[in-house]
C-alpha cells in the first residue's frame, strides 16, 4: 500500500505542491535565519576562534566578552606564567585604534598585539608575506578583507586598490608599515583586523597605566585545561576560561544584551509557524479531498493501521523533499553570498535543527490528517 | 426452507437508527432477510426506504442497533472493529455507486488494491487483475487511469476490484445508475455472469426496474421493513461470454 500512498499524494498535483511548497519554505527561512544568526553569532567570538593555540584565556574578572577589555597590570602574566600546569603564558594586547590611511581618512581598526619573541597568537593563514616578517621595524600584519576594503588606498586618480604590502599606514600617528597580509575570521563589527608585535602594540595604543588585555595560556601535556583555569583563577584572583568557556560567554553577552535573538527568533517562529499553517492545511484539504478513498479502503479492509502508515508516508516524504529542498536552497543562499558581509554559518546541528522542526510541521499535518481518517464511517462510501 | 451452509446472509430483526432525541430517525426497523448462498438478491424500494443501511449493515461497515445479522455464520456485532475490517477484507467486494476508483492509479492497479491490501506481491496481484480485466473485455485498457475510462469501464473496473480477491459476498449500491440505459444493462449482465458463482453471493440495491429480471430473487424494501421477498418473474439465459 506505500506505493498506492505515494500515488495518492503525486497524483493531486497542486495539493501535493502546495504542501511541498509549504515544507520548503519554512525549512528554508529556519535554516536561512538560523544560519545567519549562527554566523553573526560566530563573528562575536571571531578572535577567540583564530587563536586555537590558546588553552585558556586569562583575563580582569570584569570582562563580559572579547571586546570588552580592561587591561591588566603587566604582572600579571608572570603569576600565570608561576602556575602548575603551564606549559607557556603570552601576552595578548587587544584594542580598537584609529588608522589614518594616506588619503586622509580614518578608520577604527582591531588591533592584536602578540609575543615579540615568539610570535605565538598571531593569524594562522598568510595570503602574503610571512608571520616573521613582524619583527622589522614599525611592521604590521593587515587582514585581507580590511585589506581590499575599509583600508583601500585610493589613488591620485581617484581610483581604489588594495592595501598591499610595503604600504604604510599611521596608527594613533605612528607609522606602520604593511609587511604580510592575512586572512581570519570576520568580526562581528566587521572592522579591518591587525596583527604586531606586542610592545609595537602598546605604543601604538593611547598611553594607560595598564595596557594587558590577556594572557594566552597552553596547557602542559595532559593537564585539563578546565581544571588548570580554576587554578589560575584561585592563584592569581584574575578570569581565566577554556577557548570554549571564553566563547560561550562572549555569545551569551551578545545573546543577553542585544536583539538579536529576538529578532532572528521572530522570523525563524515565523517561519515554523507559516509552515504549520500552509503544510497543515494543505495536507488537510487532502485528506478531505481523498476522504471518500480512505473511507473505500477501509471497506474494502484496509486497517486503521495501514491508513495510518500510509499518510505518515505521505508526510514523511512531504517532510524530506521539501527539508531538502530547503536546506538545499539556504545553503546555496550562503554559498553566493560567501564573498558578501553577509554572516552565514551553517552547522550540522542547524540541519538537524530545521530537520526537527520539519518533522513537527510533517507531524501536526499528518495528525489532522489521521484523525480525520480514523474517525471515518466506511459506510461514507455509499453515500456518493 | 434454507438450509444452513446455503446461508449466506441471515438478519433477524435488525434495527438501525440515526441520530439522538427529537432528531432520531429510524432507517432500519426489524429486518429480517436471508441472503443464498449463490444468489443474487435485489433489494430495491423508494429513496430513504433503507437499502444502502441495510447493505452497509450486511457488508459490516456499519453496526446495527439492535437484532442479529450473521453473515457467513459470523455475528457480526460481536466483532471487534478490527476483526470486523478483517472479515470484510477477505470475505466482501464492493461495488459502489461513483466507483470510486483511485484517481491515480491505473484500471489495473485500481482492481488490484484488495490484493495489496492483503500484502499480495504487486507483481502477482497486477498479474490477476490484469486476467480479471481481460475477461471484462478491458484488456487493452489496463494501464489507463480512471479519468481516460467512459462510466461503463470504471464501473467494469469496479466491478473487477470487488471480484479479485474472490470475496464470498458482493455488495453493489446502485451501480447502474450514473449509466444509460444500455450500459447499465451490459454492466449487469457483465456482473451476473462474472460474479455469481457457486458460493458467492450478490446483493444488489436498485431501483432501476430494467435490470430486475437479472435477479434471482428480489426484496421490496419500505420505510425500513422488508415488504416482500419474491422470487424474480422471467430472467433471461445468463450470458455466455463475459463480454458485454
Amino acid at each position: 500500500m506505500n506505493r498506492v500512498a505515494i500515488r495518492m499524494l503525486i497524483g493531486d498535483r497542486a495539493k501535493y505542491i502546495g504542501i511541498l511548497i509549504g515544507v520548503t519554505f519554512a525549512s528554508l527561512l529556519i535554516t536561512q535565519q538560523s544560519a545567519i544568526f549562527t554566523g553573526l553569532m560566530w563573528r562575536t567570538v571571531g578572535g577567540i576562534v583564530d587563536l586555537p593555540h590558546a588553552d585558556v584565556w586569562v583575563m580582569d574578572k570584569k570582562v563580559q566578552y572579547i571586546d570588552d577589555i580592561k587591561p591588566m597590570p603587566d604582572p600579571s602574566l608572570q603569576r600565570v606564567r608561576g602556575v602548575e600546569g603551564v606549559e607557556w603564558a603570552m601576552p595578548l594586547y587587544k584594542g580598537l585604534l584609529k588608522a589614518r590611511l594616506p588619503s586622509g581618512t580614518f578608520q577604527t581598526v582591531n588591533l592584536f598585539g602578540i609575543d615579540d619573541a615568539t610570535l605565538l597568537g598571531g593569524p594562522i593563514e598568510m595570503v602574503e608575506g610571512s608571520l616573521a616578517d613582524l619583527r622589522k621595524a614599525d611592521a604590521v600584519i593587515v587582514d585581507e578583507n580590511g585589506a581590499q576594503k575599509k583600508l583601500a588606498q585610493v589613488a591620485s586618480d581617484g581610483r581604489s586598490r588594495p592595501l598591499s604590502v610595503g604600504d604604510t599606514l599611521e596608527l594613533n600617528d605612528h607609522r606602520a608599515i604593511v609587511v604580510g597580509i592575512c586572512r581570519v575570521s570576520r568580526t562581528f563589527q566587521s572592522q579591518p583586523v591587525i596583527y604586531t608585535t606586542y610592545s609595537r602594540a602598546t605604543q601604538f595604543a593611547p598611553r594607560e597605566r595598564k595596557l594587558l588585555s590577556f594572557v594566552l595560556v597552553k596547557a602542559r601535556l595532559g593537564e585539563d585545561p578546565t581544571e588548570l583555569a580554576r587554578r589560575i583563577e584561585e592563584r592569581t584572583e584574575l578570569a581565566a576560561l577554556t577557548a570554549a568557556e571564553f566563547r560561550w560567554k562572549t555569545m551569551a553577552y551578545f545573546l543577553k544584551y542585544t536583539g538579536i535573538p529576538v529578532n532572528f527568533g521572530i522570523a525563524v517562529t515565523l517561519g515554523f509557524l507559516v509552515g504549520v499553517i500552509i503544510a497543515g492545511q494543505t495536507f488537510f484539504n487532502f485528506a478531505l479531498d481523498n476522504l471518500r478513498y480512505f473511507g473505500a479502503l477501509k471497506a474494502m479492509g484496509a486497517s486503521g493501521r495501514t491508513l495510518v502508515r500510509m499518510i505518515v508516508l505521505q508526510a514523511a516524504m512531504v517532510g524530506l523533499l521539501g527539508w531538502c529542498i530547503g536546506v538545499g536552497g539556504a545553503a546555496l543562499l550562503g554559498h553566493l553570498a560567501r564573498d558578501s558581509e553577509l554572516a552565514f554559518k551553517l552547522p550540522w546541528q542547524l540541519l538537524a535543527i530545521s530537520g526537527g522542526a520539519v518533522i513537527v510541521i510533517c507531524m501536526v499535518s499528518a495528525l489532522l490528517c489521521i484523525w480525520k481518517v480514523l474517525r471515518l464511517e466506511p459506510a461514507i462510501v455509499f453515500k456518493g | 426452507m434454507v438450509i444452513e451452509s446455503e446461508r449466506a446472509v441471515a438478519c433477524r430483526g435488525v434495527h438501525k437508527s440515526y441520530g439522538q432525541g427529537d432528531t432520531r430517525v429510524a432507517a432500519l426497523r426489524g429486518i429480517d432477510l436471508e441472503v443464498r448462498s449463490g444468489e443474487l438478491l435485489m433489494l430495491v424500494g423508494p429513496s430513504g426506504c433503507g437499502k444502502t443501511t441495510l447493505i452497509s449493515v450486511i457488508a459490516g461497515i456499519l453496526d446495527h442497533d439492535e437484532g442479529t445479522c450473521i453473515v457467513f455464520g459470523e455475528d457480526l456485532k460481536r466483532m471487534t472493529r478490527a476483526e470486523k475490517t478483517a472479515f470484510r477484507g477477505r470475505n466482501i467486494g464492493f461495488v459502489f455507486q461513483t466507483y470510486q476508483l483511485l484517481p491515480a492509479l491505473s484500471a489495473a492497479e485500481n482492481v488490484a488494491v484488495p490484493l495489496f491490501i492483503h500484502g499480495v506481491p504487486r507483481r502477482s496481484a497486477l498479474e490477476r487483475a490484469a486476467t480479471l480485466l481481460e475477461r471484462m473485455g478491458m484488456a487493452e485498457k489496463r494501464n489507463a487511469l480512471p479519468a481516460q475510462l467512459s462510466s461503463g469501464q470504471q464501473q467494469r473496473v469496479a466491478i473487477a476490484r470487488s471480484l479479485v480477491h474472490e470475496p464470498r459476498l458482493i455488495v453493489c449500491d446502485e451501480p447502474t445508475s450514473a449509466l444509460d440505459r444500455q450500459t447499465g444493462e451490459r454492466v449487469m449482465e457483465l456482473l451476473r455472469a462474472v460474479a455469481v458463482a457457486p458460493g458467492r453471493s450478490l446483493v444488489v440495491v436498485t431501483h432501476d426496474v430494467r435490470i430486475f429480471h437479472l435477479a434471482d430473487r428480489i426484496a421490496a424494501m419500505d420505510d425500513g421493513r422488508i415488504q416482500e421477498v419474491s422470487e424474480a418473474p422471467e430472467r433471461s439465459p445468463h450470458p455466455t461470454s463475459g463480454v458485454p
